[in-house]
């Protein structure tokens, strides 16, 4: 792993969430190395660094067998957002997002953000599967009749949950942590359909994430204004002061 | 993927333990420095030496030396052993009850006092807060439900310091700083004894398999979670590494930075803490115990003790280099940097960046490489002795010892296919290149210079002039032959240039230019070696190489001269009359150097401008000598001889017309007699001899150039007169004598050209002249008037200003008093002030008297 920043410490943590076979490594990959290639269900979790700017975030990948649910809630711990995803063609895999997931992201902070995604658009909207894939990977398995990958043919996977239903999903999650809807990111900022196979959406989604999370990881940096200098951050912190009268 | 990180040594055989006794079985060990202690089931300690040594064959081994063995007399087996090496105690769990033996002759200490009652297990508090170092801190887990308790262990004593409570069974515990880290019957958890605070970390099925709590560092332990996986959870309840994957079956786990061993039934394995990679598997059956003491990992199966040896470092990483793992190798040196002072971790991490580097050059990755490279700080000159012949001969330079990489050149590298060559040779130029730019090349300047010399030379690169013409460290000596066998001899020259032998650059471009040598960098090299003459200092290579030069091409040679700055001292060899004369020989370079002089210069000098139009005429009067004429060239050296006879004034006169006597040039005798003020000669030869009426008009307009109006009605009338003239009349000068006075009306005083005239003349003939005159002379008239009528004015403005400023009337009566006497004016004679201010003519004069300045001449005596 090319990854240097391995030894740094991360300044903010997201946490993938999501039922098993719904794409949470691929769409993480795609993400990071721009390729979709076959994944073995993951076994524990993993985590990457991702530089964004000056910081450093680290992404979890959590697996989504039941065997290892009980961990989820420690990954969750501290994280500033959480993508909980399902699979477009499965209707169960919202279900069980809201059965077994969303109670994962008790220990998360409390001004975490969460974010619903829809994977495997690419099997059920044209637009997703016009997206030029970067690589023409091998189809992933346990998937299913599935379209083929010549783009002649359209998709022709069933869509069993809709947009409408990940928007609705996302009201009962702030319900469920007591927040006022209007004070929140309103729902149609936070579903996504992305397809990690064609790739898209996906630079979206964590882009988009990443920068709501911004403010979350300039307030820490604030709070921990350890009386230790540490000599070898070189970050600006002029920006971020506010002037003397404000 | 796999990596020898650990080696297995046998450390303390069966034999030596238990004999042949079948059932006797190791159940715990503890390790100490050198000390093992082995405590078995049937209730003894056995104390072991161990020493480690090296075997002829270079391996790692141990020789157990056993020391003591001690039986506690419990018929039980003995549970687990912690040494308290500040107190010399060792502390034993044997039938639920916790003993403090001495480590040294494993006797119990003192009366009853040291042993806790009711313990299932315990663990010793690694990172203790009290700060006591004669106190060992246990965390006890006991019979009593629910129960954790925390003890002080002393050197004679054991006091129960805190007791907690959990909500569910306890069965493993671990202990850092006040957090206990805690198995329990469904899940782990970490339990603060100090505040109380708890933070439950992930569900585990503790009765089903057994939980593992490990301390791997501060506030982080590592645990068996379900599916066979190690997760990693900090005191805060937070993962701050992903989980290793073990087997489902792991009995125990041990930690050896940067590595996680597991122990399952058949295998240890080992992972990674920087990657979560599995790096090794070892095979080991019946294994039993796993456990890490102080760095050292012991490995127990219920029969043998053996270590697990961790190579080092540098080893593993060069195993990884030599697998050309790269990244590999480089995270587990940036994850051993905390553990190796600081120092000697940028050697090591310099030097590994720099292998690297070499395995990515030889991979022809020149991206990575060069990035690795120049983190690496790599001497460039490693990179530079790969290619043959590129370091100078007098290079100091030897490679470093042991290699970087296995390549002895880029031969053998690329096996000889020219393409990679090609690739490696451009990658070095870009490296050297910004090596130059950058602190890279401090130090070996000359050695990267040189090489980059090479390069370019040998690329034909188009750079290689830049380099030569920028400031460089290229070795004369050794780039001079590559040079000259790429035939980049302009090259040479500049280089050559660079070290201040400018002879040998010029010799060397004089060469090429004459064809001796062939390269075709500058086409025009000539120009070059020219323009280089123009401004070199030292005067007697240019003197050397003028003749040269001049006889190649005088039109260009010459501007060695021309684009010179030119002085005036006399005693400077490179004074125009010292050019002039040694240019003698080339007259076409000795009239464009006059030329630069007269024309481009302005130069006033008369030997110079007589020298020009000597040179002018005698270049017209050869031209036209030849036959057949060439009308074209000799109506352009007319040209030139006549615009420089028009707009000088400082040559001799005398002398060009003295030579021009006896020839046809008409025109330019006509502009000499001008220059002598003799009018009526030049116009005599303009219109009788030349008969040329438009050069006559012109040449009235050119000598009168410079002078008043009268001068050239003067002249205009002079020429009149000529056309005039009744000695040589004819039809001709009377229609140019009409044309002069119609096209120029105001350049005649009318009244006398209509004295002139003849009677016969028609009015109609005149018109233009006549109507134009008397234009003119209407024009003027009111002109005139006009300006009378603005003086006028002007005066009359004046005159008003002036009385203005006068002001007004100054009253004088009886009643008004003088502003100086105060007295009434009796008479009307009075003084105005300035201001208007009427005063007694009295007074006035008394006041100009007493001014100060004529009261000191006028009161001298008052300095007796």
């Amino acid at each position: 792993m090319p990854d240097y920043a391995k030894t740094k410490k991360p300044d903010v943590k997201l946490v993938i969430l999501g039922d098993m076979n719904v794409g949470k490594t691929s769409l993480l990959h795609r993400y990071m190395e721009r390729t979709f290639k076959d994944t073995i269900s993951t076994v524990g979790g993993a985590f990457f660094l991702k530089q964004w700017g000056p910081y450093n975030i680290s992404i979890w990948d959590t697996a989504g067998r039941e065997q290892f649910h009980g961990l989820g809630s420690m990954y969750c711990r501290g994280a500033a957002a959480v993508i909980l995803t399902y699979d477009v063609t499965k209707w169960q895999s919202l279900v069980e997002l809201e059965n077994r997931f969303v109670s994962l992201t008790d220990t998360a902070n409390s001004d975490c953000i969460f974010a619903i995604v829809g994977n495997k658009a690419d099997l059920t909207d044209t637009r997703a599967f016009a997206v030029e894939p970067e690589e023409n990977g091998t189809e992933e398995k346990e998937q299913g009749p599935r379209a083929s990958s010549s783009p002649a043919a359209p998709p022709k996977g069933h869509k069993q949950v809709s947009r409408e239903d990940a928007v609705a999903l996302y009201s009962r999650i702030l319900q469920y942590k007591l927040l006022a809807e209007e004070t929140c990111l309103p729902a149609e900022r936070m579903c996504f359909e992305t397809s990690a196979k064609t790739g898209y959406n996906v630079d979206l989604l964590f882009e988009t994430l990443f920068s709501m999370v911004l403010p979350s990881i300039r307030r820490k940096e604030a709070q921990s204004d350890s009386p230790t200098v540490d000599l070898e951050e070189c970050r600006e912190v002029k920006g971020a002061k506010p002037g003397c009268c404000t | 993927m796999s990596v020898k990180a650990f080696e297995l040594v046998p450390a303390v055989e069966r034999d030596l333990l238990m004999g042949d006794k079948a059932r006797i079985n190791i159940e715990c060990i503890e390790c100490c420095g050198k000390h093992l202690y082995v405590g078995t089931n049937d209730c003894f300690i056995h104390h072991f030496l161990l020493e480690e040594h090296t075997t002829p064959k270079g391996k790692l081994a141990f020789s157990a030396q056993k020391l003591l063995h001690k039986y506690l007399g419990l018929k039980k087996p003995v549970n687990e052993l912690k040494a308290a090496s500040a107190l010399e105690r060792l502390i034993v769990l044997c039938d639920n009850s916790v003993t403090v033996v001495d480590m040294v002759n494993l006797e119990p200490v003192s009366s009853g006092g040291a042993r806790i009652k009711g313990v299932v297990s315990f663990c010793l508090n690694e990172n203790p807060v009290n700060g006591d170092p004669f106190c060992v801190e246990l965390g006890v887990i006991a019979t009593k439900r629910r129960t954790v308790q925390i003890y002080m262990v002393y050197e004679d004593r054991v006091q129960l310091f805190k007791e907690v409570s959990t909500p569910e069974q306890p069965c493993a515990v671990c202990l850092d700083g006040y957090f206990l880290c805690l198995a329990l019957s469904t899940q782990y958890m970490i339990l603060n004894y100090s505040t109380g605070a708890s933070q439950d970390l992930f569900p585990y099925d503790s009765e089903e398999k057994k939980p593992i709590v490990k301390r791997i560092g501060r506030e982080e332990f590592l645990l068996a979670a379900p599916g066979g996986l190690g997760m990693f959870a900090t005191a805060e309840g937070v993962s701050q590494r992903a989980p290793v994957n073990w087997s489902e079956s792991v009995l125990g786990a041990a930690v050896c930075f940067p590595y996680v061993l597991a122990l399952d039934e058949g295998f240890v394995t080992v992972h990674s803490m920087l990657d979560q990679q599995l790096k090794q598997t070892l095979s080991f059956r019946d294994g039993h115990i796993l456990q890490d003491f102080e760095g050292k990992v012991v490995l127990a199966s219920t029969k043998g003790v053996y270590v697990l040896v961790p190579l080092p470092l540098e080893r593993q990483i060069q195993d990884l280099l030599t697998g050309h793992r790269v990244e590999e190798a480089l995270t587990l040196a940036e994850g051993a940097r905390r553990n190796i002072p600081k120092d000697k971790f940028q050697i090591m991490h310099r030097r590994i960046l720099q292998q690297a580097g070499f395995i990515q050059f030889g991979q022809l990755q020149f991206l990575e490489a060069k990035e690795h490279f120049r983190k690496g700080q790599l001497d460039v000159r490693e990179l530079i002795s790969l290619y043959p012949l590129l370091l100078p001969s007098t290079s100091s330079f030897t490679r470093c010892h042991p290699p970087l990489h296995e390549f002895a050149d880029l031969n053998q590298l690329a096996q000889g296919d020219p393409e990679k060559v090609q690739r490696c040779k451009l990658f070095l130029i870009s490296y050297l290149r910004e090596a130059r730019s950058t602190e890279g090349a401090n130090g070996c300047r000359e050695d990267v210079d040189t090489a980059l010399l090479k390069l370019y030379a040998e690329a034909s690169h188009e750079s290689l002039l830049d380099l030569l013409a920028s400031e460089n460290a290229c070795l004369l000596a050794d780039s001079a032959p590559w040079l000259e066998k790429h035939h980049k001899y302009f090259a040479l020259g500049l280089l050559y240039r660079y070290n201040s032998q400018d002879d040998a650059a010029l010799q060397l471009w004089v060469k090429v230019v004459n064809g001796d040598l062939q390269d075709s960098t500058r086409a025009d090299l000539f120009d070059y070696i020219v323009d280089f003459l123009s401004f070199c200092p030292n005067l007697d290579l240019v003197w050397k190489y003028a003749e040269w030069a001049l006889q190649r091409d005088q039109k260009v040679g010459v501007q060695i001269f021309t684009r010179r700055a030119v002085s005036d001292d006399q005693t400077d060899q490179m004074n125009p009359d010292a050019i002039i004369e040694y240019l003698h020989k080339y007259q076409q370079a000795t009239v464009l150097y006059l030329e630069h002089l007269v024309l481009e210069r302005r130069l006033q000098k008369e030997k110079f401008h007589t020298h020009l139009a000597v040179l002018y005429l005698d270049k017209v009067l050869g031209l036209l000598s030849q036959s057949p004429t060439l009308t074209q060239e000799v109506t352009e050296a007319r040209e030139q001889l006549q615009n420089l006879l028009k707009e000088s004034n400082l040559y001799r006169v005398q002398l060009l017309l003295g030579k021009l006597q006896e020839s046809e040039l008409l025109l330019e005798r006509a502009t000499l007699h001008g220059k002598l003020e003799e009018h009526d000669k030049a116009l005599h030869i303009l219109v009788h001899q030349l008969k040329d009426f438009p050069a006559a008009e012109a040449y009235c307009l050119w000598a009168s150039a410079s002078r008043n109006q009268e001068h050239r009605q003067r002249l205009f009338h002079l020429l009149l007169g000529v056309y005039l003239d009744s000695d040589a009349p004819g039809d001709e000068h009377t229609v140019a004598a009409v044309d002069l006075l119609n096209r120029h009306a105001g350049m005649f005083d009318a009244t006398q050209v209509l004295c002139l005239l003849p009677e016969g003349w028609s009015l109609q003939l005149l018109r233009p002249f006549l109507s134009g005159a008397l234009r003119g002379a209407m024009h003027a008239r009111r002109t005139s008037q006009v300006a009378l009528g603005l003086a006028r004015s002007e005066n009359l403005l004046l005159k008003h200003d002036r009385l203005k400023y006068r002001g007004g009337p100054v009253v004088v009566s009886e009643k008004k008093g003088c502003q100086l006497c105060h007295n009434t004016f009796t008479e009307p004679d009075c003084v105005c002030l300035p201001g208007g201010v009427p005063v007694h003519t009295h007074c006035a004069a008394q006041r100009a008297r007493d001014s100060p300045r004529k009261r000191q001449s006028t009161n001298p005596s008052n300095h007796t």
